[in-house]
């Protein structure tokens, strides 16, 4: 469970988010919507320790992302929106890098199962920096989830994906245990396979609504997300 | 006209600005130790003008070694802002001729080169005013500002064509530049600076070869020693794989031989080439000490202060990797600072090479100085690349490392040979220093680890 407690984070002057509170609980599959710049990709990396903030609280399954940063990283698995990997290594080599310091036990099956779900097994003795950015993404995917993370954070997790990569992806979230946040932008997406969606908006949250209500409400998500735009004065 | 001219001249001041902003107090450290060295340089010559010294370093030695530097300089930038410039795909897919995108970068780095020249030449020849030294010479400052923008012309051929599926076409300029070393006439380069010219622009003209071969995808195939590693061996094995990769190790080994033979064979010879008969018996003698101790200090540069700071300034895009994983700080540079053990061994063949002309004897003193500069070098530049981690090195964190090291080693060297005249068996003595190093090298390790915790938490 990822608990975000009144953080405020700014870049210099620009203020990304401010006073923002969430609580991700278990077997949910929690989706953040919001247009370019809300703040979206920053909550996620709040979250996984990797920006710091000017102020509130995170905590990963109860340790505190500051004071107990190994701990709540150790239940973290996180997927970049933009997965920048080290280009000399092969795709194998980073995945066993990667396991070591998440001092993965069974590596070889995991690595092995995933990739092949993924239709990446055949390429992972290339180097990566020879790698398509669908190719890349799957490395990404493969080394965020082969830990069985409790809290799984993805940022566009099937962007650039091929349908049936993205179906498999998908499966994988329904099934998995746990809370799993997505970062998107993809109505489709959250249809398929979110509970709960929350939306937000120049740094703030400016609705929090489970995702079947607001199809009954609505038709679609991204029928829901225009009105939830329109109702709002931010 | 001339937009990619100014976007990048505005992407490398912006860059600069925002790294002074960040960090003021260091980057006021790296100005003073640019200004004092260019206030030291313009005493020694007082100096020397004064004792009535020559050491024979004429007019023409310094405007090859400043001619040297820049062809270096923008042969680099050059790479850096064209040859392996993501960002460019962008304006060479515009309705704009490429060549003259191309052209416009060139120009960029040019006036770069320029500005550096100028700050630099302007601030050595205000020093030498100070100390009373007549500075009139235009012609020849003339002739120095147009050997740079020569030299710019030709690393920029120089860096395109080496980038070029067609590497041959470096010939060309490397014939040139041969000529101009050769010919050691300032006046030369200068009356060659169209032929220059002509070189520069029948890069650009091929220049879309190498931008295209270098971003082109070579699909590299490696199956060699996966394994599990704990953390600290699982960072060693993916540094000295990427040093490995990257040849750089090779360019290490190569960069030790060379330094070993030519610091050697001053060390033999060094009197006689620079020091005038008259006085050669009088001042002669620090010479060859000299040479050892510029040899190590190249060797250190290049295959221990460049990979330390390295370490931490290369990770500017994959900084989510180290951030997200659960590993404690310490272990991180643990692991990465023992790759440069690897690195080490690649400065060991300095000794043998120089020993050809210094003799056995000197093999311990070579050893341990070289032991003891590597390890300060590491010592030094790990704080600085950690405060930097992420970031690109620019050219003032590079210069001020390589003085502060210089400094050191310098009074390192006089306290060596110190010890070496007042000890019968020094050899107990260098342990004891190399261990006393080593504890020094613990706490910067773990002086680099708080900073990168603190860059995190003192963000709040």
């Amino acid at each position: 469970m990822i608990s975000v407690n009144n953080v405020t984070k700014t870049y210099g002057k620009i203020i990304a988010l401010k006073n923002v509170s969430f609580k991700f609980d278990n077997s949910h599959v929690i989706a953040i919507m919001g247009e370019n710049g809300a703040g979206k990709t920053t909550l996620l990396k709040l979250c996984t320790g990797i920006l710091p903030f000017d102020s509130g609280e995170i905590t990963v399954d109860g340790y505190n992302i500051i004071n107990d940063s190994i701990k709540a990283r150790e239940q973290i698995g996180y997927l970049p929106e933009m997965p920048y990997m080290y280009e000399r290594l092969t795709g194998r080599e980073f995945l066993y890098y990667i396991a070591s310091l998440r001092k993965v036990t069974d590596a070889e099956d995991r690595i092995e199962e995933i990739t092949k779900m993924l239709g990446i097994n055949d390429f992972l003795d290339y180097e990566i920096g020879s790698y398509s950015k669908g190719m890349k993404q799957k490395i990404s995917v493969t080394s965020a989830i082969m830990h069985n993370p409790k809290n799984l954070l993805l940022d566009e997790p099937v962007y650039g994906l091929d349908p049936l990569t993205s179906r498999a992806i998908q499966d994988f979230i329904r099934n998995k245990k746990g809370s799993t946040i997505i970062a998107t932008h993809s109505s489709q997406l959250v249809e398929q396979i979110a509970d709960i969606v929350y939306v937000l908006m120049r740094g703030k949250v400016i609705q929090t609504s489970d995702v079947k209500n607001l199809l009954s409400k609505y038709g679609s998500i991204e029928e829901a997300y225009f009105h939830i735009k329109d109702e709002t004065n931010v | 006209m001339f937009e990619t001219t100014r976007i990048v001249l505005i992407e490398n001041s912006r860059s600069l600005l925002s790294k002074i902003r960040e960090s003021p107090i260091l980057y006021l450290i790296f100005t003073g130790t640019i200004l004092f060295s260019v206030f030291v340089f313009a005493y020694a010559f007082f100096f020397f003008v004064n004792i009535g010294i020559n050491l024979d370093i004429t007019l023409e030695d310094i405007f090859f070694t400043v001619f040297f530097l820049f062809l270096l300089k923008s042969g680099a930038d050059i790479y850096n802002n064209f040859v392996k410039s993501s960002s460019l795909s962008y304006s060479l897919s515009t309705q704009v001729n490429q060549k003259k995108t191309i052209a416009d970068i060139f120009i960029a780095v040019l006036l770069i080169e320029l500005m550096i020249w100028f700050s630099f030449s302007l601030l050595f020849l205000l020093s030498l005013m100070i100390f009373g030294i007549d500075i009139n010479y235009p012609v020849e400052y003339l002739y120095f500002t147009i050997g740079v923008i020569s030299s710019v012309c030709l690393g920029t051929a120089i860096s395109i064509f080496f980038f070029s599926p067609k590497r041959y076409r470096i010939i060309a300029p490397l014939i040139f530049l041969g000529f101009c070393f050769q010919l050691r006439q300032p006046l030369y380069v200068v009356l060659t600076l169209p032929l220059a010219i002509v070189h520069a622009t029948w890069s650009i003209k091929n220049s879309m070869d190498s931008h295209l071969f270098s971003k082109r995808k070579e699909r590299i195939k490696d199956k060699s020693n996966i394994k599990i590693r704990n953390p600290i061996k699982a960072f060693f094995h993916r540094e000295t794989t990427v040093l490995y990769r990257d040849k750089l190790l090779f360019s290490f080994i190569f960069t030790s031989i060379s330094t070993g033979l030519f610091s050697g064979y001053l060390f033999v010879n060094g009197d006689e080439i620079l020091i005038p008969e008259a006085i050669r018996s009088q001042i002669g003698g620090f010479l060859p000490s000299m040479f050892m101790f510029l040899g190590i200090y190249v060797v250190v540069m290049y295959t221990s202060v460049f990979p330390a700071l390295n370490l931490f300034l290369n990770e500017e895009k994959t900084m989510w990797i180290l951030r997200h994983i659960p590993v404690r700080n310490e272990n991180i540079i643990f692991g990465k600072v023992s790759s440069l053990s690897l690195c080490f061994i690649t400065a060991i063949p300095f000794i043998p090479y120089i020993m050809i002309f210094t003799g056995v004897d000197k093999l311990v003193f070579l050893a341990f100085f070289l032991v003891f500069s590597y390890i300060a070098g590491i010592i030094v530049s790990l704080p600085l690349g950690v405060k930097y981690v992420g970031k690109k090195s620019d050219i003032m964190l590079l210069y001020s490392v390589s003085m502060i090291l210089f400094v050191f080693l310098g009074i390192a060297s006089v306290v060596v040979n110190l010890i070496e005249s007042t000890f019968t068996y020094p050899i107990i003595i260098y342990v004891l220093i190399i261990l006393l190093e080593i504890i020094v090298l613990y706490i910067s390790i773990k002086i680099s680890s708080q900073i990168l915790s603190l860059k995190y938490k003192l963000n709040r």
